[in-house]
């Protein structure tokens, strides 16, 4: 062993300093750009005017506009784009399967449930949020998966981590299924038609109705999550090789497995029950910034996180202007752009 | 390190794989595990990593439960080089390696020279210094295999478990491999198909249907009537030029 040991590689975070400036240029961009384009001055403005009483004088209406719609739609899209490409992340790194994402869970499935319980079979009668029955759906769902996937992957135990985590999709693909026939059966029971366009339309993911009351819970999920997610980062990073490979790097395997992809379904929990079931950002941008920024978590869990904000913050931005005078649903935006280019991703990365 | 099986038993779905498993190996030995397919050569040696439970009987290590080891503990002592272990993410020779270092970094200790150092040597070791830039989905099958190696030294373990090392690798990189395992100062458990390669082992254990059948001295323990009850085949020895027994295979049994 030479003593005179290379020089100590540099920091991995050197671009960090930028992530907040291009967050930030996005959030004002998502709020300038609308069905009236406001200009950049006006959005400024009123920002400074709410946040240190700056005073400036800014047409009331606009100010409105900004501060009141556009602005907490801009974050909790951006929250909601952050938390569903880090579920992407831990998912995909935690069960070894590119394909995992929070659908594939049964997350989003039991989400739809719930909120459809609620707004058209009315359960609770009006005393539960829409919100409430989707988090709830979510996480009975989720718990449902993990049972059956306990029970498919029986009482094995002791290392064969691998199969469980095959187990756990195929138990997810099982909880999808049913949930989603489940809300399909409450619609066409229930809902008249006015409801069930309501209804699927928040099921392809809606922030029309977003206001500051649901900022906060979605602001503190997704910062919980990045945090979490980097202070696992080297965890995630062991589980390079399968579960066994982690175990045999000191991971305690099933402890991190279970509290991490039990915050994330809370997480999802809470921004399915916000913005509806968005598809398409959980599986795509994660294998996105794997081609740009390489596998190690240090760099992909914020990088993930950042790429997921301003992807979903751009995608509102385009649902709301692609066709004059209405909104298209967000998980329409984030497919129709995300699937190409996923596949242009997918063929530069061949071709490397 | 010193690490002794007493009466180690592991069974999957109440199918026995392990039964009554009892032996010793010394600090700094090199132990060979040797067994036809199936004999349990990959279950002892997942019992051995830690990986998984047995269901009767135990794993001293230094005298330590190895079943009440933290993991975390468990990974700075013990490294463990699978049969096969394969990725699809996009990682350096260099980022693989890194790993290995995970059992001595915490979210708050970042990585430091020591870590660089134990990289640069375990690359070294295995001569893939000058593929430490490749991407893992590169690198030819023998190429993962040292990587794999090259991981496990760089986590700097007491007791190495090397889960047939020598697949893959071309008739250099074999010897080379060998001569490398050899030369650590570490207790070294090796399975091993190659039966002349065993010899080179300080001692074997033979595995047949999840039982040790034999333990000792190559020399003593390859002989013909074994080779013929256990591996099904006959064989004959010789001294190869150098004095050292030598097997020759002649057919199956
Ligand atoms: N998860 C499992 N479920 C059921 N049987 C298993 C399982 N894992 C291993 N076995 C069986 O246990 C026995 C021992 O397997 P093991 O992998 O330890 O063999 P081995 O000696 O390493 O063989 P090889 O030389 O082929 O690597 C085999 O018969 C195998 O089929
Ligand atoms: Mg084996």
């Amino acid at each position: 062993m030479t003593m005179e040991a290379a020089p100590v590689r540099a920091v991995t975070w050197r671009g960090l300093w930028l992530a907040p400036v291009v967050l930030g240029m996005t959030i004002l961009a998502g709020t300038a750009i609308g069905e009236t384009r406001l200009p950049f001055v006006t959005v400024l403005r009123t920002l400074a005017n709410h946040l240190w009483g700056a005073g400036y004088p800014v047409d009331g209406i606009e100010a409105g506009i900004i501060w009141s719609y556009r602005l907490p739609r801009a974050l909790v899209a951006a929250c909601c784009g952050a938390g569903l490409a880090l579920t992407g992340v831990v998912l995909q790194a935690l069960l070894r399967n590119p394909l995992a994402d929070p659908y594939l869970m049964g997350l989003s499935a039991g989400a739809s449930t719930g909120a459809v319980l609620v707004t058209v079979a009315g359960l609770g009668g009006g005393a539960i949020s829409m919100s409430l029955g989707a988090l709830t759906g979510a996480l009975l769902a989720f718990g449902c998966v993990a049972v059956l996937a306990r029970a498919v992957s029986g009482d094995v135990g002791g290392g064969r981590a691998t199969q469980a985590a095959a187990a756990l999709i195929l138990a997810g693909i099982a909880g999808s299924q049913l949930f989603n026939a489940l809300t399909a059966f409450i619609i066409a029971r229930s809902a008249n038609a006015e409801q069930a366009r309501g209804i699927m339309f928040w099921l392809m993911g809606n922030l029309s109705g977003i206001r500051w009351d649901d900022v906060g819970a979605c602001m503190a999920v997704s910062v919980a999550g990045v945090a979490l997610c980097l202070w696992h980062r080297r965890g995630l990073d062991a589980f390079t090789f399968g579960a066994d490979g982690a175990a045999s790097l000191g991971i305690n395997v099933p402890a991190l497995r279970g509290s991490l992809i039990a915050a994330t379904a809370v997480m999802v929990g809470v921004l399915v029950s916000k913005v509806g079931a968005i598809g398409f950002v959980g599986l795509v941008v994660p294998h996105a910034m794997r081609f740009l920024v390489g596998a190690r978590h240090d760099r992909l869990v914020p990088a993930s996180a950042l790429a997921g904000a301003v992807f979903l913050v751009a995608a509102d931005v385009i649902s709301r202007s692609l066709v004059p005078g209405q909104v298209l649903p967000i998980g329409v935006v984030t497919a129709l752009v995300g699937a190409p280019a996923f596949a242009l991703i997918l063929v530069h990365g061949a071709r490397k | 390190m010193k690490v002794e099986l007493r009466h180690l038993s592991a069974r999957i779905h109440r199918a026995p794989l392990l039964e009554d498993i009892s032996v010793r190996i010394d600090r700094g030995e090199l132990f060979g595990l040797v067994g036809p397919n199936g004999s349990g050569k990959s279950t002892l040696m997942r019992c051995l990593a830690g990986l998984q439970r047995p269901t009767s009987g135990g794993i001293l290590v230094d005298d330590a439960d190895l079943a009440r080891m933290p993991a975390r503990h468990r990974a700075r002592r013990i490294a463990f080089v699978q049969q096969q272990a394969d990725t699809t993410d996009r990682l350096t020779v260099r980022q693989a390696v890194d790993l290995g270092r995970i059992p001595y970094l915490s979210a708050l200790r970042g990585w430091g020279r020591s870590d660089e150092t134990a990289v640069e040597a375990a690359l070294t070791a295995v001569e893939m210094t000058a593929f430490a830039g490749r991407l893992w989905h590169t690198l030819s099958g023998g190429e993962r295999q040292r990587v794999h190696i090259a991981r496990a030294l760089a986590q700097d373990p007491r007791l190495l478990l090397l889960d047939e090392p020598t697949n893959h690798l071309d008739i250099r990189h074999q010897l080379s491999l060998m001569a490398l395992v050899r030369a650590l100062p570490i207790t070294r458990v090796i399975a091993l198909h190659d039966l002349n390669q065993a010899t080179a082992c300080d001692r074997i254990g033979v595995l047949s249907g999840g039982r040790l059948v034999a333990t000792g001295l190559p020399r003593d323990v390859l002989n013909e009537d074994l080779l013929a009850e256990v591996f099904g085949v006959a064989a004959t020895r010789h001294a190869a030029p150098d004095g050292s027994p030598r097997l020759h295979f002649s057919h199956a049994l």
